[in-house]
């Protein structure tokens, strides 16, 4: 519409000039043919008898002295009586010789009618480029639906289409070859990503089921050792330490496999959480063990901080979050929970010296104090922030570690 | 008590087997979705364990049967997928608990005990060990008659070890009954050592038996009498099994 904005009133100027150009040619034509009459009636006249100005005042005689042979075109304004006040006119100044005698002819040619017509033409033009524009305005709007409709429906289902969702998108049969083609084509490349997910999706399960189940045959058979009484001192020390790798082996391979399910987003979100209401309740239950370690928590979590996630995906950030906040704090320190702003900070005392934010999120990065961490809680919180669009962000303030939980853009799209 | 084990995995079905044949239940296992289909129509059982992965379809289908022409019977979705969905779906399907592989044996002694307490006595059973008297539906403990005072968390100690009575209860196992995902902590065993040692003095207090041993560092043991589940009506201490 721009363009064709541009073009119109490029033609419109040069219309103008154009127009302005042929009425000139035309006065200037019609003082040609009139100094012509003139010199005619000139030649044809006595003497005496020529008239000073004409009848119409548009045509005044004089003598002069010599002829120069001159021409000179002007503009000028003269009084009309017909309408009564000044009106631009073109003034024709010329010499011409008749029967030896010098005359200076000055021919006047009202310019009013031609203003007149020209103002006619050029409304008439503007009202006629306005209209084509309109219309022009309309028809494209309608071509360009009409053009565009198998695209915006091609569109629409791509946008409504999810991964996760494991439904076959169908497109309509257009008409148009390009569009079946690339319907076609898009038609083609969402089944093979569906199946590919699905293999991933039934591999990551096989992994668990085919992981699990072995581990859980030696947990069992393990279990059984340690109740056999026959078993009793060194041996049973070294059955239980095998027992506790085990247990340590299958609680890593269930964190790996969370992360791989986070990343595969897996977890389709379909709930709203409230994550202060969330701590407040964890809170609650693990009051005693916060009590027995003399961590004091502070909390202050009035203001509700709503995301979209799901529950059991809640559930582990919170606790992670929540462990993380006792396992790397002395006895006597102390936890203090906010909330506020679309925020969450969570923040312990701690070893007294800041962690490297590049770091400690990342997988099997432990700190030191701690044989029983696996390394990967972080890395999971980190995870589950990524897939729901909250930011994650740790830093050192007055000997504390602060974990600020921060709703982005998109999260805040997502309500 | 009548156990069926629908699980494809022979060395852990035998293994649950092992542990619950000391408990005295009679046990039955079915290595595959068919098998189980079959002994569920035949014969009625009052816990069924079903593991979802089998190898000829899904164990819920049969979680649907079962509860299809026996509804009374306890069902215990064992599961190799730590899956929300699944243990929703079950739960809907009717099946009383899920449990998540690895589990604990002790932890699954200890759900089927609660699972057939509230099937088979409408919850109305006392355990009996020595003096002590435990009504877990009350949520109470007595000392011959007296009423003992422990914390929410001391009861749910008490009743794990009392279910599972005779067995080492590993750290382990009790940090993950008592704090479930929780347990993961460091501090946990702490906790755990904290809890017993209250729980053990209380009881040495009001009885002046030790009833809780230490185990080489591993767990813990609960020793005295075998605990003797009783309807509360009948003064004779009946049979459990």
């Amino acid at each position: 519409m721009l363009v064709t904005f541009v073009v119109f009133v490029i033609a419109g100027v040069f219309f103008y000039l154009a127009l302005g150009h042929v009425i000139d040619y035309n006065i200037r034509e019609m003082l040609d043919s009139r100094r012509a009459s003139v010199v005619l009636y000139l030649q044809n006249s006595d003497k005496d008898k020529i008239a000073a100005v004409s009848q119409d005042r548009t045509i005044f005689i004089q003598k002069i002295s010599k002829s120069a042979g001159y021409t000179q075109i002007s503009d000028t304004l003269a009084f009309d009586p017909d309408e009564k006040g000044m009106i631009p006119y073109r003034k024709m100044v010329f010499s011409a010789v008749a029967g030896g005698e010098s005359y200076e002819v000055i021919i006047l040619q009202s310019l009013l009618e031609s203003e007149d017509l020209q103002a006619v033409i050029i409304s008439f033009m503007t009202l006629l480029f306005l209209l084509i524009f309109v219309a022009l305005f309309f028809l494209n709007n309608w071509l360009s639906n009409k053009a565009w409709k198998p695209f915006i429906q091609s569109s629409s289902k791509l946008k409504s289409w999810k991964l996760s969702e494991l439904h076959l998108v169908r497109f309509e049969k257009t008409g148009v070859t390009e569009f079946d083609q690339l319907n076609r084509m898009l038609e083609e490349m969402m089944a093979k990503m569906q199946a590919d997910w699905v293999n991933l999706r039934e591999f990551t399960d096989n992994a668990s089921h085919e992981l699990q189940t072995p581990l859980a045959i030696m947990k069992s058979k393990l279990e059984l050792l340690l109740n056999d009484d026959s078993i009793t001192g060194v041996p049973h020390n070294q059955l239980y330490d095998l027992f506790q790798t085990v247990v340590r082996l299958s609680k890593l391979n269930e964190a790996l496999l969370l992360l791989s399910r986070i990343e595969n987003r897996q977890f389709a979100v379909d709930a709203e959480m409230d994550l202060c209401n969330l701590i407040q309740s964890r809170l609650s239950y693990l009051g005693e063990l916060f009590a027995m370690k003399e961590i004091e928590v502070t909390s202050a979590l009035e203001a509700p901080f709503i995301v979209q996630i799901h529950p059991m995906l809640a559930d582990i950030l919170v606790n992670n979050l929540l462990s993380n906040a006792m396992n790397h704090n002395f006895v006597g320190g102390s936890i203090e929970l906010k909330s506020g702003n679309q925020e969450i900070v969570i923040s312990n005392s701690g070893i007294r010296q800041p962690l490297d934010p590049q770091k400690i999120f990342r997988r099997f990065v432990k700190g030191s104090n701690s044989m029983n961490s696996n390394g990967l809680g972080l890395a999971i919180v980190a995870e589950i922030c990524q897939a729901n669009h909250i930011g994650l962000i740790y830093n050192y303030l007055n000997d504390c570690h602060c974990f600020t939980l921060r709703k982005t853009s998109d999260s805040l799209e997502a309500i | 008590m009548k156990i069926l084990i629908v699980e494809d995995e022979t060395l852990l079905s035998e293994t649950i087997v092992a542990y619950l044949k000391k408990e005295g239940y009679r046990t039955e296992q079915a290595g595959t979705l068919d098998q189980g289909r079959e002994k569920v129509n035949l014969y009625e059982y009052d816990c069924v364990l079903v593991d979802i992965g089998l190898p000829d379809g899904n164990g819920l289908s049969l979680v649907r049967e079962i509860k299809g022409c026996h509804p009374e019977t306890g069902i215990i979705i064992l599961s190799a997928k730590n899956s929300l969905d699944d243990k929703v779906n079950g739960l809907d399907l009717g099946a009383d608990d899920y449990l998540t592989k690895p589990f604990h044996l002790s932890e699954l002694n200890s759900r089927i005990k609660s699972l057939l307490r509230r099937r088979k006595f409408e919850g109305q059973l006392a355990y009996v060990v020595g003096k002590i008297r435990i009504l877990p539906e009350q949520r109470q403990v007595f000392i011959e008659e007296e009423p003992l005072a422990v914390t929410k968390k001391e009861f749910d100690l008490l009743l794990y070890f009392v279910t599972n009575p005779g067995r080492v209860l590993t750290k382990e196992s009790i940090a993950e009954h008592l704090w479930g995902d929780f347990a993961d902590n460091s501090d946990t065993f702490n906790f755990v050592y904290s809890h017993i040692k209250n729980l053990k003095r209380k009881i040495f207090e009001k009885t002046g038996t030790e009833y809780f041993r230490n185990v080489y560092g591993s767990g813990y043991y609960f020793e005295g009498p075998k605990a003797t589940p009783e309807k509360p009506d009948h003064t004779i201490k009946t049979d459990p099994l």
